[in-house]
């Protein structure tokens, strides 16, 4: 193949190149250890159900909510953004960041919850993958928060589509890994 | 205020719905809809979320193959999920 024709192909994705490797590589180890959740649980079916039962499930399809929301802005701010409504795209994505914000206050309630139970990261596999995943997910919510804020400052339409993909990203993490921790009964 | 996009929009509500509809399915697990079927809702239902913020959000239905792609690679990591919730 010439370097000509594989180019070609790549160049079809919008946004940076570095961008999606990035989402791939974030989609292959979360992806990896949702599936190790589901072969640990195989050890212990009634367990894992036992223990999923603890989860704030309406807390978790609001974060759900909240989540996909901060994406619809994200992606708005670029779209206003490149139509050079600069204002407003800053807003969108202050907005988008609060979200996160609000997420991120949902997460630490849902885990202080857990902490006053007396359920921690060793009490049983279950948690252990829960905080894991969830926690290395939250890590990914507190810089995409930082991000946003940081592009609505430092506004060209590269930086703000950069930081709209990682968002994204956080956002599809969310919507595989919701379903996965906290519906599977 | 400039216009909203009608495809964001549009993208959102269905992220909204497919959550909502997902959040019933297992919270009438316990009340009559079979443990098995409502998983494998759940996951589908994840797969078609997934594919709305890849499409809208990240912008690839402006490149059909990459959407595809990611499309199957999501389907098939759900299969192999919804393989290990069934045995």
């Amino acid at each position: 193949m010439s370097d000509a024709a594989s180019g070609s192909a790549l160049d079809d994705l919008p946004g940076e190149l570095l961008m999606w490797v990035l989402i791939v590589s974030e989609l292959l180890v979360f992806g990896a250890g949702l599936v190790a959740f589901m072969a640990v649980r195989l050890t212990d079916p009634a367990g894992f159900a036992a223990a999923q039962d603890h989860l704030f499930r309406a807390g978790a399809a609001l974060n759900t909510m909240v989540l996909v929301s901060s994406g619809f802005l994200a992606a708005q701010a670029l779209r206003w953004r490149e139509a050079g409504a600069r204002g407003a795209a800053r807003w969108a994505l202050v907005a988008a960041a609060a979200l996160g914000v609000v997420f991120l206050i949902i997460k630490g309630a849902e885990y202080a919850a857990k902490s006053a139970d007396g359920i921690g990261w060793d009490t049983h596999a279950f948690f252990t993958f829960y905080y894991l995943l969830t926690g290395f997910h939250a890590a990914h919510v507190v810089a995409g928060v930082v991000l946003l804020m940081l592009v609505a400052w430092r506004d060209a339409v590269a930086n703000i589509q950069a930081v709209a993909m990682f968002w994204h990203m956080v956002d599809l993490v969310w919507v595989l890994l919701y379903p996965v921790i906290y519906l599977l009964a | 205020m400039p216009a909203l996009s009608n495809r964001l929009i549009a993208a959102w509500a269905w992220l909204a719905g497919l959550g909502g509809l997902a959040a019933l399915i297992a919270a009438g697990v316990g009340q009559g809809v079979p443990r098995r079927a409502a998983g494998a809702a759940i996951l589908v239902l994840a797969v078609l979320k997934a594919r709305v913020i890849l499409a809208r959000y990240l912008d690839l239905d402006r490149a059909r193959a990459w959407l595809s792609g990611f499309g199957w690679a999501v389907t098939l990591w759900a299969a192999l999920v919804l393989g290990l919730y069934l045995v």
